[in-house]
C-alpha cells in the first residue's frame, strides 16, 4: 500500500484505492498495474499520462469492470458514485454506460459494423434511459446534432465505416454522454485523428462534458493534449503512478526524473532547439515482471544505490495535492539533484 | 561508405492520378498527388507535413517507385526515375531507401535480425562472407548491441525494431532515406532516441532525409525545410524556421495552432470546421477555400498557384497576396 491515505470521498464520482491488476503467469506475479490509488471529482477533469504498456488503458478498464481474463483485479476496491460498496464486475451492469461511460481510440472497433448507428444509440436510450422508440430517435437526432454531425437523420441510417474517423469519434461520444454520465473515460480518444480533426474533438469534449458536468478522466501519451485540457495530471510508469498534481503546478515543476526528461523529450514548437533531444536511455520495463526498487532506476540519471534497493513511495511533497514516488524528490542534497532544476 | 555524397534529387510538377470506378458511374481520377516540385539534395532533411489524405505518403511511395507517377519528372542525378526498369530500377531503389512508420510490420517475423540485415547486404552485391562483420557495424551505428543480430524481431521492443529497420535501410549505402512517419508508432522517450540516431547518421554518412510526418514540433527539429501539403498539393513551402516560427498560408496557420503543447496551456484551441475534402471530388477553387476563415470570393473560384513571398517562403493563397499590395504580379511570378 502506498504511505498516503487516498483522498477522502468527498465529492468523488470515482474513488481508486490501492489497486493492483495482474495476468499471473508461472514465473512472476504478472502484476502490470501496482498499487494505484486516486479518485476524480465531480466535474473534474483528470489526465492519465504514460507511455505504451505502462498500465494505463488497465486502470481504465478496471474502473470499467473489464479486464480481459486471465488478467484480474489483484488487490484493491473501486468505489463508483455513491454506492458505499466497492464495484463489482455483478454491480457494474448497474453503472456502465450510465454513471461511468467510455470512449476508445478507435470508434471503428467499439462501434458494432453491422449495425446502423441509429440502433446503436437508440439502444443506449431505450435501455437505459426508457424512452419509446419514436422519442429515443428524436433525441439521438438532438444528440448527434450537439456534435455536429451535419445531417444526423441520414447517419442515423448509415453503418460506421462510412464515416470519417473524426466523425466516428463523434458518434462515440455522441452515444457516451446520451445517459449523462457523472464520469466519462477517454481511452487515447484523438490518437487517431489528425490534429486539426482533434482540436475539433477535444473541444467537443470539453464542451459537452461541461454541459453535462461530467468529469472526465483523459488517458493519453501525448502531454500537449493533457496540458491543455486537464485541471490534474496523473502521470504512470510500469504500473505505479510516479507522480500527481494540479496541471500548472506539474508541468512548471516536475519532481520526478521521469516526469522531466519525457518533458523534454518533446521537441518544442517555440522555443529554441537544441542540437540534440533530451532522451530516456533504455526503454520501459517489460509488464508483469517483478522489479526491486525503483522501475526507473536503471533509466534515470539521478540513481544512487538505495533506488535499485527500495521502491520509493508515492508521498505527499509539501503541503500541496503534489504527489510524487522518488527518493531524490525534495532531497537538496541528493548527488545530481541540481539537474532536475533545468527544466524546459 | 563514401563520405562526400553530392546526389541530387529534383521532382517537377509530379502527379500521381488513380483511377477509380464506383458502380456503374463513370471512371474518375483521384488526383492522389498534382504539381508538387521540390530539390533534395544528400546531407539535407527535407519535411513534409499534412493531415491523412493529403498525399504526403503517396509522394513518399512514388519516389521508391512503389507507384508509378501519372506526370511530370524526377530527376535523381541524370537519372530518369519515372521510366526505369529492371536492373536500373534495382540499381536506383538501393540509393533510395525507406523507413515505415511500423516496425512491427515491415520487418518479416520469421527471420533474424542478421538475416534481415544480410538480405538488404546480398542487394549490394557483398559477399556473404563479410555480412557478420558488416551487420555488426551497422548493429553499432545505429546503437545496438551486436547481439541483437541473432533475434527474431519479435523479440525486440518498438524503438529496437525500429533501428533494426534504419539498419536495413543503411545496409545498401543509400544516399537518400525516406521516412514515412518512421516515428509516429514510438513512445516520446524513444522517439527521442531514434531522432537524435537520425541526426547522427547524417552526420556520418551524409545522407538525404525525405521526412514525412504529422508532427510539426518532429519537423521543427529535423528538417532544413518544410512543405506543407493539402489534398494533393504543396501550401507552403520553406525553410523550417519561416514556415513554422512564421506562416503565411491559413492552414499552416491553422495546423500549427491546433497543436496542442505543454507551453500553450490556456491558449484558445484555434478551430478549423469541416474536415479535409474528399481527394476524389475536390471544391473548386482553392481546396482549403469551404474551412477557411479567410477566404475570399476569389479563392472560391480561382484555384492559386505556389508563389515565393518577400519572407522567403512560397505560399499558394490568394489571400496572402492581397494583404500584401507591395508584391506585384512580376515579383511573384519571379
Amino acid at each position: 500500500m502506498s504511505s498516503v491515505e487516498p483522498v477522502p470521498r468527498c465529492n468523488a464520482v470515482v474513488v481508486v484505492k490501492g489497486l493492483s491488476v495482474a495476468f499471473p503467469s508461472k514465473s512472476s506475479s504478472g502484476e502490470v498495474v501496482h498499487d494505484v490509488s486516486f479518485s476524480v471529482k465531480a466535474g473534474q477533469r483528470v489526465g492519465l499520462v504514460g507511455e505504451s504498456g505502462c498500465g494505463k488503458s488497465l486502470t481504465a478498464r478496471a474502473i470499467m469492470q473489464l479486464i480481459p481474463p486471465p488478467g484480474r483485479i489483484s488487490k484493491g476496491e473501486i468505489y463508483v458514485g455513491d454506492d458505499p460498496k466497492p464495484a463489482t464486475a455483478a454491480s457494474a451492469k448497474r453503472w456502465r454506460g450510465t454513471t461511468v461511460a467510455m470512449i476508445t481510440q478507435d470508434p471503428l472497433s467499439s462501434l458494432n459494423p453491422l449495425v446502423r448507428i441509429g440502433v446503436q444509440i437508440t439502444e443506449m436510450l431505450r435501455y437505459h434511459g426508457h424512452l419509446s422508440p419514436s422519442g429515443a430517435r428524436k433525441r439521438a437526432v438532438e444528440l448527434l446534432n450537439a456534435v455536429g454531425i451535419p445531417n444526423p437523420r441520414r447517419t442515423l441510417r448509415q453503418f460506421p465505416n462510412v464515416l470519417s474517423g473524426g466523425m466516428r469519434q463523434r458518434v462515440a461520444l455522441a452515444i457516451a454522454i446520451s445517459c449523462n454520465p457523472r464520469l466519462l473515460i477517454a481511452d487515447e480518444p484523438t490518437t487517431a485523428l489528425d490534429v486539426t480533426i482533434q482540436a475539433q474533438v477535444l473541444d467537443l469534449l470539453e464542451r459537452m462534458t461541461a454541459e453535462h458536468n461530467s468529469a472526465v478522466l483523459l488517458i493519453t501519451h501525448d502531454l500537449g493534449v493533457v496540458a491543455s485540457f486537464c485541471e490534474e495530471i496523473l502521470v504512470m510508469y510500469a504500473g505505479r503512478i510516479v507522480e500527481s498534481g494540479p496541471t500548472e503546478q506539474l508541468l512548471e515543476s516536475p519532481q520526478n526524473p521521469y516526469t522531466v526528461a519525457l518533458l523534454s523529450s518533446v521537441p518544442s514548437m517555440t522555443e529554441e532547439l537544441p542540437e540534440r533531444l533530451a532522451s530516456i536511455a533504455g526503454s520501459p520495463p517489460v509488464g508483469g515482471v517483478d522489479v526491486r526498487g525503483c522501475p526507473f532506476a536503471p533509466r534515470c540519471q539521478l540513481a544512487q544505490p538505495k533506488c535499485y534497493d527500495v521502491e520509493p513511495p508515492l508521498r505527499e511533497l509539501g503541503n500541496s495535492s503534489r504527489r510524487v514516488a522518488c527518493h531524490a524528490a525534495g532531497e537538496p542534497l541528493w548527488p545530481g539533484r541540481r539537474a532536475l532544476e533545468v527544466v524546459p | 561508405m563514401s563520405e562526400t555524397k553530392t546526389s541530387f534529387l529534383e521532382v517537377r510538377d509530379l502527379a500521381v492520378h488513380f483511377r477509380v470506378r464506383r458502380g456503374l458511374a463513370a471512371s474518375r481520377a483521384v488526383k492522389a498527388v498534382d504539381g508538387v516540385s521540390f530539390d533534395l539534395k544528400a546531407g539535407q532533411t527535407l519535411g513534409i507535413a499534412g493531415e491523412s489524405g493529403s498525399g504526403k505518403s503517396t509522394v513518399a511511395r512514388t519516389l521508391v517507385r512503389i507507384v508509378r507517377p501519372t506526370g511530370g519528372t524526377i530527376v535523381f542525378d541524370d537519372t530518369e526515375v519515372a521510366s526505369l526498369r529492371g536492373q536500373r530500377l534495382k540499381r536506383y531503389r538501393s540509393r533510395m531507401q525507406m523507413v515505415y512508420q511500423d516496425p512491427y510490420d515491415s520487418l518479416d517475423p520469421r527471420m533474424s535480425v542478421l538475416e534481415i540485415i544480410a538480405e538488404a547486404l546480398s542487394v549490394r552485391g557483398l559477399p556473404r562472407s563479410q555480412h557478420p562483420g558488416e551487420v555488426e557495424r551497422l548493429l553499432r551505428l545505429v546503437n545496438l548491441p551486436a547481439s541483437v543480430a541473432s533475434r527474431l524481431p519479435g523479440q525486440l521492443s518498438g524503438g529496437q525494431r525500429q533501428r533494426v529497420s534504419i539498419a536495413r535501410a543503411l545496409a545498401v549505402n543509400p544516399e537518400i532515406i525516406i521516412c514515412d512517419e518512421a516515428v509516429a508508432a514510438l513512445d516520446v522517450s524513444i522517439r527521442a532516441q531514434i531522432l537524435n540516431l537520425l541526426k547522427d547518421i547524417q552526420k556520418t554518412t551524409g545522407v538525404g532525409y525525405l521526412f514525412i510526418s504529422h508532427d510539426l514540433s518532429t519537423l521543427r527539429f529535423m528538417a532544413d525545410r518544410v512543405a506543407i501539403m493539402y489534398v494533393g498539393r504543396i501550401v507552403e513551402f520553406g525553410t523550417s524556421e519561416d514556415v513554422l516560427a512564421n506562416p503565411k498560408h491559413p492552414y499552416t496557420k491553422a495546423l500549427i495552432a491546433a497543436v496542442p503543447t505543454v507551453t500553450s496551456r490556456g491558449q484558445q484551441r484555434l478551430k478549423l470546421s469541416g474536415e479535409p475534402p474528399d481527394p476524389g471530388n475536390p471544391p473548386s477553387g482553392c481546396p482549403f477555400h469551404p474551412r477557411c476563415p479567410e477566404a475570399v470570393e476569389e479563392c472560391r473560384r480561382v484555384r492559386p498557384e505556389l508563389v515565393a513571398t518577400p519572407g522567403g517562403q512560397s505560399v499558394a493563397c490568394h489571400v496572402v497576396f492581397m494583404s500584401h499590395p507591395s508584391v506585384s504580379a512580376q515579383e511573384a511570378s519571379a
